[in-house]
């Protein structure tokens, strides 16, 4: 591509980063112009989050140069790159819950009284907050709690935040992803109007529809190297796709699909903390997939069978028993496995070796008579090391020394041995390597194929139709629709997200 | 209208919740009441001064404390700051040193130690409760190294107006407390420091990409720990004409509890130093109240104790409360 030179806000170049064990980014390269909207495409892994963080000074480069407005620089800290006119917008919820909405917009610069440094004039605050958000169009008191919010407000005063300082550049990271189709049409208006005032953007997407909406120019990363940058005009969807993906799409979802058996898990008007008369069900050998946007209740059901949050009306039988109240100990008698989205905190002792972290849920059978054996311990740990293929030298090694694809095969291990027939599955491969992402579908697959049956619940929709049975979407605590394989398009399962049953029926 | 209709206790407690009047305030209400209501003598002038007077130490080594907790973390040497200013002041003062250094230097000790407080936990990142609780051994040890275990008298005018004196017919300790107290307030409310505590305490991610300095805060705060701790020993040793090496030791705790019956969380975030104001008031009021009605001293202890975990307990349960209805409603547009 040929750049003016005087229009280029940002230049990076051979960007390297190393974290402890892995190569985040190798030589990457981005340019950026004002007034331009720059998409940033890659699969989760890629690191696009951690070159925008590069960016931004939350991290430092082990190489590389970066030019930005004319200059090269090296920003340490967020605040410099804050004054240098670079705003971002994250994709996890940067706010204060218990803070009011112009405290968390002007979080970081709050506007000060004339003459006294250090003291903040919050009636300004206020007024000014109230200008911005009717500007951007978001009609809001700037006294209210953010905590009080829903969460694609909470997504919206994240952009207001952003753009409450003079900006030069801003980083958008997935802003959508929590959005309703109203939300986004005003974000793109904003974006628009930034072009407009020759803001540079960097936006950061999987979504097709949106590239060809908004974007300039796209460039694709994956596995923490540069792969291209090319113009949207003259962008192929399956080019890019490929280059995203770097191998087809099919060897990456192995799926062999059965006639399912009977049902094992079924819910009848299951509600709780934030879901509402919840009805699904899964069967013998199918991987069922729980859709929908950030917050829209799939974890929260999840937990609420499991027994971890209360069920509040309705219950669900499980094998034949029916199952109104219950805990997470109940839950593993009645052979039922959870795998959480947080497998670092809520599925294993990182500290712990394998073996010990594979024997957790069914400590009775190492602990015969309330005295610990080791022989089983050791069977056990060896048994699974060596089934499920994790890449270690032996059962000893501590969890927290494996790779993020190790570290769940680990969990899945320790799920298996408690006997367990019917897992729920939080997010299987967030933050797992794309490699090591198909052993993990090769495994469910696997499992399914031995008659288990499996929740799945994803934010990643190709993973949700590349190895689902069938798919459930949510939108705002309710089940909105049933997709099937035989109709299984991304275009489906974003209209029940986002549209809600009514939408997805008039269309 | 209707809600008056309901009548009697109900629609009362409804009227007040209403109203969002925090619960510790109530709580200071009610035990006056009762009080008041028990001995006639509770409610003079004379009591309630000396209710405000013995408030002056324990809320003043609570004003700083409130700042660490509001950033989520502890410091459990409080306690050993104040024995040793108190037994700093007597002590200089007494090897010739001129009466307002002797009065000075130990607050530069308190602030000394909050400094490093600060420096090895939000610098160096090590554990605050480690970090906290060996400088309280140190300082707790080299308060009883300086007197040989001893207390230690003072006499000078000056110490002594400090401490009994009064302007305007109020103890000039309770001047200096009101004042600082206020000034504290407004930090909080009104700086960019006072945000910046509050936006720690929130989230300390959050916090950092939103360009505050998270280190340089943290050690400001544990500074003002410090120094307020110091301050309260400074008082101590004024109002009782002298030193002694034990006598901070039950500030760290008293001071905890006032907080956090105040309404500030062990986690941060949120409640503040109005709150910690209200809180070191009821544990006074309590005390000064089980002594008029005749509880024997033996009692007292027990059953501020229990006071204390009523208290929290009702908070907790509140909040559990609101945060299942906030859950519920997360989707319900406000605004």
């Amino acid at each position: 591509m040929d750049v003016k030179q005087d229009n280029v806000i940002l230049r990076m170049t051979g960007i390297t980063k190393c974290f402890p064990g892995t190569l985040a980014l190798d030589k990457v390269q981005l340019t950026c112009e004002k007034g331009k909207v720059h998409i940033l495409l890659g699969e989760n892994g890629a690191g696009k989050s951690t070159l925008m963080k590069i960016i931004s000074g939350v991290y430092t480069r082990d190489e590389g140069t970066v030019w930005y407005d004319g200059q090269e620089v090296n920003f340490t800290n967020v605040r410099q790159s804050m004054e240098a006119g670079i705003s971002m917008i994250h994709q996890e919820l940067n706010l204060l819950p218990e803070r009011t909405i112009a405290q968390n917009i002007y979080l970081g610069h709050e506007p000060m009284v004339k003459g006294l440094k250090g003291v903040i004039d919050y009636k300004k605050m206020v007024k000014d907050s109230r200008e911005l958000m009717d500007r951007l169009g978001l009609d809001l008191d700037p006294n209210i709690l953010v905590k009080k919010l829903s969460i694609a407000q909470m997504q919206m005063v994240e952009v207001v935040k952003a753009l409450s300082k003079e900006v030069k550049l801003v980083i958008m990271d997935e802003p959508t992803s929590s959005l309703t189709d109203r939300e986004i049409d005003k974000l793109f208006e904003i974006v628009e109007k930034l072009k407009r005032d020759n803001v540079a953007i960097i936006y950061i997407s999987h979504r097709m529809d949106e590239i060809k909406r908004i974007g300039d120019c796209v460039t694709v990363m994956r596995d923490g190297q540069y792969i291209d940058t090319v113009d949207v005009e003259d962008m192929d969807l399956d080019t890019l796709i490929s280059m995203m993906v770097g191998r087809k799409i099919e060897n990456m979802y192995e799926r062999h699909y059965r006639e399912p058996g009977k049902v094992i898990f079924e819910t009848k008007d299951l509600s709780g903390w934030r879901f509402r008369n919840v009805n699904i069900n899964v069967r013998e050998g199918e991987i069922v997939s729980l859709s929908g946007l950030i917050g829209a209740g799939r974890t929260e059901i999840a937990k609420a069978v499991f027994g971890d949050e209360p069920i509040e009306h309705g219950s669900y039988t499980l094998y034949g028993k029916q199952i109104t109240r219950t805990t997470p100990v109940k839950s593993v008698r009645n052979s039922m496995g959870y795998l959480s989205e947080d497998r670092k905190a809520e599925g294993l002792v990182l500290q712990m070796p394998i073996k010990e972290n594979l024997v957790a849920a069914s400590l009775t059978k190492v602990f015969k008579g309330g005295v610990l054996r080791s022989g089983p311990e050791d069977e056990i740990g060896k048994k699974y090391v060596a089934e499920l293929r994790i890449a270690t030298p032996n059962a000893e090694k501590l969890v927290g020394e494996l790779s993020g694809g190790n570290q769940q095969k680990v969990v899945i291990g320790k799920w298996l041995e408690t006997g367990c027939k019917f897992l729920i599955i939080d997010e299987p491969t967030r933050g797992i390597d794309v490699g090591a992402k198909s052993e993990i579908y090769k495994l469910l697959d696997r499992l399914v194929g031995e008659g288990y049956g499996i929740l799945m619940i994803s934010s990643e929709m190709n993973e949700v139709i590349g190895i689902s049975d069938r798919v459930y979407v949510m939108k705002d605590g309710e089940i909105t629709g049933e997709v099937t394989r035989e109709n299984m398009t991304q275009e489906a399962i974003m209209r029940f997200a986002v549209g809600g049953k009514e939408r997805a029926v008039n269309e | 209208m209707n809600k008056s209709q309901k009548g009697g206790a109900a629609g009362l407690l409804a009227g007040l919740r209403k109203l969002n009047i925090p619960g510790i305030l109530i709580g200071n209400i009610v035990l006056f009441v009762l009080f008041g209501l028990a001995n006639e003598r509770f409610l003079s002038s004379y009591n309630i001064m000396m209710i405000f007077r013995n408030t002056c130490t324990l809320l003043m080594a609570a004003l700083g404390f409130t700042l660490v907790i509001l950033i989520g973390k502890i410091d459990m040497s409080v306690g050993s700051v104040v024995s040793m200013a108190a037994v700093s002041v007597v002590v200089l003062y007494n090897a010739g040193v001129p009466v307002a250094l002797a009065l000075l230097l130990p607050l530069l000790i308190g602030i000394a130690v909050g400094v490093i407080n600060g420096l090895l936990i939000a610098k160096c990142n090590f554990d605050f409760w480690v970090v906290t609780f060996g400088m309280m051994s140190v300082f707790a040890g080299l308060a009883l190294v300086t007197t040989d275990g001893n207390t230690v008298a003072i006499k000078n005018d000056i110490v002594n107006w400090i401490g009994n004196g009064k302007i305007a017919g109020i103890y000039v300790v309770i001047w200096i407390t009101v004042i600082l107290a206020a000034l504290m307030v407004w930090i909080q409310k009104k700086t960019k420091f006072g945000y910046d505590v509050f936006a720690l305490g929130g989230s300390q991610a959050v916090a950092s990409v939103s360009g505050i300095n998270v280190v340089k805060t943290s050690i400001i705060v544990y500074a003002l720990s410090g120094l307020f701790a110091a301050l309260a020993g400074v008082l101590i040793a004024c109002m009782t004409n002298s030193g002694s090496p034990a006598v901070g030791v039950d500030y760290t705790f008293n001071a905890m509890a006032a907080i956090v019956i105040g309404g500030t969380p062990f986690i941060g975030g949120k409640g503040g130093i109005g709150g910690t104001i209200l809180g070191a008031l009821l544990m006074k009021i309590l005390a000064s109240g089980l002594s008029l009605v005749g509880i024997p001293a033996t009692w007292q202890k027990a059953i501020t104790g229990f006071v204390i975990v009523a208290l929290i307990i009702i908070d907790v349960v509140n909040d559990h409360r609101k945060n299942i209805k906030a859950q519920r409603r997360v989707y319900n547009n406000v605004g």
